[in-house]
């Protein structure tokens, strides 16, 4: 299979509200970012692969369409790929194919959300069956908060864990250029904060935000005029049919097929030892606490554990979202492309204040749906 | 079932919905001092100095080259059709405004002389404006017969920079081969009815013609217990567009006895701290049906799951 | 652009449901499972062997966000991996094909699917619009048809009598197409006599949205020679997007339609379009299918009439095309299966051993995807 690199990446200072630009406008940033850091411009680029939430979060159909012009990519090819919370990943993938098999030599990713325009909790909600649950829905909160509570007695996935992973993904905001909540909590504060789906509460939840990152990848001869390119050793993006008999959410199986598929196509075998950083797209505390899990970062049931020993701390052996990860900033279709940018500009030596030493490997996790989309890329310093 | 679902007749009872959704958009630098030229009555343009291009409507980056616009240009009021037609509800047109690169398109009168490619027409302003493109209410066609007119520079003009706007789409959902009888049965029955996997076995609630794991057609409907054990759940307190219960209540994922699929409903019969304090994962619980004049044939005539608490060790 | 060739991928086998005005019995999961399972029956394959699933649907259709996390089951996709494009189908078929050619699937299915019955076609066209400039004019595809048909008309030779016959014979071949369900076939009196909706435009002239899915199977070389005799290869594909804004698009010709065959062409390694043996296109309307075929170079601009008279050297649109069946997210993939069915030798004898297929979505045909096939 080619080789396929990240060669450069971007994003927006992400806030609760970007009154000063346009949906197009706050998704061309990001791109202006990205090809700055390439040290490319459009002309370079053979195609381009947009990603955003659902219609609804913003009353634009299909709108890559609208984002055209802005970003200079009229004539090229242009696609969307959605899939959910996780439609950043879905569409690097998608990106990562278009590589390998020839069809480009350099293609752009851009992906964004302006959560600010509209009511998420209610759009989110339109994900259910019309004729099947729609009535009860809570967006996905409802349903993420009950499968939480199942975790509390199956795996010790205690309010306290998942309150660590507040005060912890808080914590490493306050270095993040591009968060906008730098406010850092207690574990009392998340505890005591205001119950919205107990067992969520308001400090287990990440912001809702407006913003937008992009990502360039070239084949292995377009890379070599990069620097520092971050080589993707492995990338998949697995589903699971929502309401499957026996289905189960206590672990996430999706999740365990798509890292499993990454970990062999990077030759990664303890991924504790072999990964240096680690970015997860926790939509709530309680899911980072079940990414540890279903990554392998520790066995069954070991996740509380593994947060209360620091070792996903920024000077811990294993760290998990120095970025802040969501609890920072969450323009959920540009979410987990976040993700995967900061483990590159991790192993390119590039995150800034927010950079682990020394890191060589990235893993990054990112999904979507009822917890039935999940995806998982690894990415490296080396070709391998 | 089998292919000949497609070869069925047609039935015509279909789900109303609606979505409907309310925003607040943020216009954008161009598009903002655009509307609010508008309000002023002036149509503005952008620059490309790249392109060398005027573009009327103004926009915040070239449509040819991505970069961003220069300065705003007034442009005049007066312009030439490109193209047009008329539709049902609106005549639409392109028309090229004096001293601009690209077209606009916009609304042109109805009733008054006929325009065509080629037709001198002129702005028609409306008398309130609303912040919108209709504050340029339409173009009626020129015959005055003036010189073209020319673009000037703009003075500053405060641009709008949100405006509120609301999506609202209906749609009628078929009931297909399935939901339709679930719900007959739901109504007259009380019963609750899966469809059953000829290869895993399983009974999949809703019922559904494809079983998700194996990729058969499932054979039959059977029925399933009003019974159950609760899977999850989690306790409301938030509040959001949309909502159909009062906060705080139970959200719940129920396995029903019988079928091995989740259902998403609540828990109800206790108040919820009593609720919060002893419910608990696999619990048992059965549905407490609302009075036969209440109910509709769907999963809202079952009020709640209440849980079975005496069942305990 | 990609410096090396595509690897070889084939259309080993396909299948729809039939299109029809409404699949009012029928949800949206039985018409995709109904798709799926006929494209995989007869082949050897089973659902496991599939590595991949990509699914072509709108929300704004649908009616349901993320409406294809509902419909993973009729899929097949449970536990595999699944993505959606947000487009006409064809460019499903495009992230497949790369999927396969990059070594990481073996077998990929696409599907791709609409039931416009449920929903309003209006809406889901004026919303892909800019919501400031061109969505509060009332813009939707009948308004753009009719901008579009009459700058085609303004801009060349063509008259309102070709677009007649362009739609007369869409119709005509849809009324031989048993996958087409048609109350009655109209012919170029009716249509003529059919009111303007937007004119130039008749409202038999604008393509008529139908329910169906349509399911397409791709599959490396080697999976291919195991399953058939005769594999229709994938030789070229391209795609380009044009401006957003329909005032600022050159008038009467759809440059990104050129884009797209040239890119696709180019890739195959075809340089006289007049060779191949037939094309399948989708247009929204009768100046928007002539329009098609200029762009990918089958016609001289204005010119389109003449690929519909009888001893045209390609056979454009034996199925009927889009105008008499148009399911929106799967109409260009309805044109790959059936070009793929016609060469593959499953409609009967087929001389034809090369063929041009052509997608499109957005409005007034904003994105345009070309694929290029031989057997
Ligand atoms: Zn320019
Ligand atoms: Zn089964």
């Amino acid at each position: 299979m080619r080789n396929v690199a990240i060669v450069g990446a971007g994003q927006t200072h992400h806030a609760r509200r970007r009154t000063d630009v346009s949906q197009i406008g706050l998704a061309r940033e990001a791109v202006t970012r990205a090809l700055e850091d390439a040290e490319l411009t459009m002309d370079d680029i053979d195609s381009v692969v947009v990603c955003t939430g659902p219609v609804l979060f913003a009353a634009v159909n299909q709108p890559e369409k609208w984002l055209v012009d802005a970003i200079g990519a009229r004539l090229k090819p242009v696609v969307r790929v959605t899939s959910g919370g996780g439609t950043g990943l879905a569409g690097a993938l998608a990106a990562v194919n278009q590589v390998r098999a020839g069809f480009a030599d350099r293609v752009l990713v851009v992906a964004y959300d302006k959560l600010s325009e509209g009511a998420l909790q209610y759009s989110i909600s339109t994900l259910y069956d019309p004729f099947w649950g729609r009535e009860f829905a809570v967006g996905i909160m409802g349903f993420s908060a009950a499968y939480w509570r199942a975790r509390i007695d199956a795996l010790g996935h205690s309010e306290e864990a998942a309150a660590q992973v507040a005060v912890k993904n808080r914590k490493n905001a306050m270095l993040n250029p591009y968060a906008h909540v730098k406010k850092p909590v207690t574990v009392e504060d998340v505890l005591n904060s205001r119950p919205l789906c107990w067992p969520i509460k308001l400090l287990d939840v990440p912001p809702i935000s407006d913003g937008a990152c992009a990502v360039v990848l070239a084949s292995e001869d377009a890379a070599k005029t990069a620097t520092d390119p971050a080589w993707i050793r492995g990338m998949a993006y697995y589903s699971e049919a929502e309401n499957a008999a026996h289905r189960s959410m206590v672990q996430s199986e999706p999740l365990t097929i798509a890292a499993g598929r990454v970990y062999q196509q990077a030759g990664i075998t303890n991924p504790r030892r072999q990964v240096d950083v680690v970015e997860v797209q926790e939509p709530y505390t309680c899911f980072e606490l079940s990414y540890y899990e279903g990554l392998g970062l520790c066995a069954p049931g070991g996740a509380a554990d593994l947060i209360s020993s620091g070792a996903t701390e920024m000077d811990g052996d294993i760290p998990v979202n120095p970025s802040g990860g969501c609890m920072g900033a969450n323009p959920i279709g540009a979410t987990a492309l976040i993700r995967l940018a900061e483990i590159a500009q991790q192993v390119r030596g590039r995150a800034g204040d927010h950079q682990i030493s020394d890191a060589r490997t990235g893993l990054m996790q990112a999904g979507g749906g009822w917890a039935n989309l999940r995806g998982v890329a690894v990415v490296s310093n080396t070709k391998g | 079932m089998s292919d000949s679902l497609l070869t069925g007749i047609d039935d015509a009872q279909v789900l109303d919905a609606n979505i409907a959704l309310p925003y607040t958009l943020t216009t954008g630098r161009a598009a903002g001092t655009f509307l609010a030229g508008l309000g002023d009555k002036r149509i503005l343009a952008s620059r490309c100095d790249t392109c060398a291009r005027t573009m009327t409507p103004a926009q915040d980056y070239c449509n040819r080259c991505g970069e961003p616009s220069g300065e705003f240009l007034s442009m005049p009021e007066t312009g030439t059709v490109t193209a047009i037609t008329r539709t049902e509800s609106v005549t639409l047109a392109l028309i090229r405004i004096d001293g601009s690169d690209t077209d606009l398109m916009h609304r042109l009168s109805s009733g008054g002389p006929a325009a065509d490619v080629g037709t001198r027409v002129r702005a028609v302003w409306a008398d309130t404006p609303t912040q919108s493109m209709l504050d340029l209410d339409c173009f009626t066609p020129d015959d005055s017969g003036a010189e073209p007119g020319t673009p000037s520079p703009t003075g500053d003009i405060e641009p709008i920079t949100e405006i509120p706007y609301a999506i609202d789409l209906a749609y009628r959902h078929s009931y297909g081969p399935h939901y339709g009888r679930l719900f007959d049965e739901l109504a007259t029955r009380r019963r609750i009815l899966g469809s059953k996997c000829p290869q895993c076995r399983n009974v999949l609630v809703p019922p559904r013609e494809f079983c998700d794991i194996c990729f058969v057609r499932t054979a039959q409907h059977v029925d399933v217990a009003d019974t159950g054990v609760l899977q999850a759940f989690s306790i409301i307190h938030m509040e959001f567009v949309g909502q159909t219960r009062k906060p705080p209540y139970v959200y719940a994922e129920i396995v029903l006895d019988g079928s091995a699929t989740r259902l998403i409903h609540t828990v109800g019969g206790h108040d919820v701290d009593t609720l919060k304090e002893r419910l608990s994962i696999g619990m048992p619980v059965r549905a407490v049906w609302k009075d036969a004049a209440d109910t509709r044939g769907t999963l809202d005539d079952i009020d709640h799951f209440a849980p079975v608490f005496e069942q305990l060790p | 652009m990609g410096t090396n060739t595509l690897e070889r991928v084939a259309v080993v086998a396909s299948a729809q449901t039939t299109l029809r005005e409404s699949w009012s019995s029928l949800q949206h999961v039985d018409l995709i499972g109904s798709a799926v399972s006929s494209a995989l029956r007869g082949t050897g394959l089973r659902m496991q062997d599939v590595d991949v699933v990509i699914d072509c649907g709108s929300d704004v259709l649908d009616g349901r966000s993320i409406s294809n996390c509902g419909f993973l089951g009729a899929m097949g996709a449970h536990h595999k991996e699944e993505s959606r494009v947000e487009e006409d189908g064809l460019f499903g078929a495009l992230y497949g094909t790369t999927k396969v050619a990059s070594g990481s699937a073996s077998v990929a299915l696409i599907v791709a699917y609409s039931k416009p019955s449920e929903s309003s076609v209006s809406a889901y066209y004026s919303t892909l619009t800019d919501p400031f400039y061109q969505r509060a004019l009332g813009l939707d595809h009948v308004g753009a048809a009719g901008l579009m048909a009459n700058q085609y008309l303004t801009t060349s030779d063509a008259d309102e009598e070709a677009l007649l016959r362009i739609a007369a014979e869409a119709w005509r071949k849809a009324g031989n197409n048993p996958w087409v369900e048609t109350a009655t076939v109209p012919t170029l009196a009716d249509i003529e006599s059919s009111p303007y909706v937007a004119d130039p435009v008749r409202g038999l002239q604008l393509s008529r949205p139908v329910d169906g899915a349509v399911a397409v199977l791709l599959a490396t070389e080697q999976v291919a020679h195991r399953l058939t005799e005769r594999p229709v290869w994938i030789t070229g594909m391209g795609t380009a997007m044009e401006s957003h804004f329909l005032a600022d698009r050159k008038p009467g010709e759809l440059e990104a339609c050129q884009a797209a065959a040239a890119m696709a062409t180019r890739r195959a390694g075809i340089s006289d379009v007049g060779s191949f043996g037939l094309a399948e296109v989708s247009g929204t309307s009768a100046a928007g299918e002539a329009m098609v075929v200029e762009a990918l170079g089958l016609a001289h601009r204005g010119r389109a009439v003449d690929c519909y008279e009888d001893g045209a050297s390609v056979s454009v649109n034996p199925s009927g095309g889009a105008l008499p069946a148009d399911p929106i997210m799967a109409t260009g993939l309805v044109r790959l299966h059936e070009a793929a069915a016609r060469l593959a030798g499953r409609l009967g004898d087929e001389a034809a051993t090369t063929a041009l297929v052509h997608g499109a979505g957005g409005l007034g045909m904003q994105n345009h995807c070309v694929f290029t096939l031989e057997v």
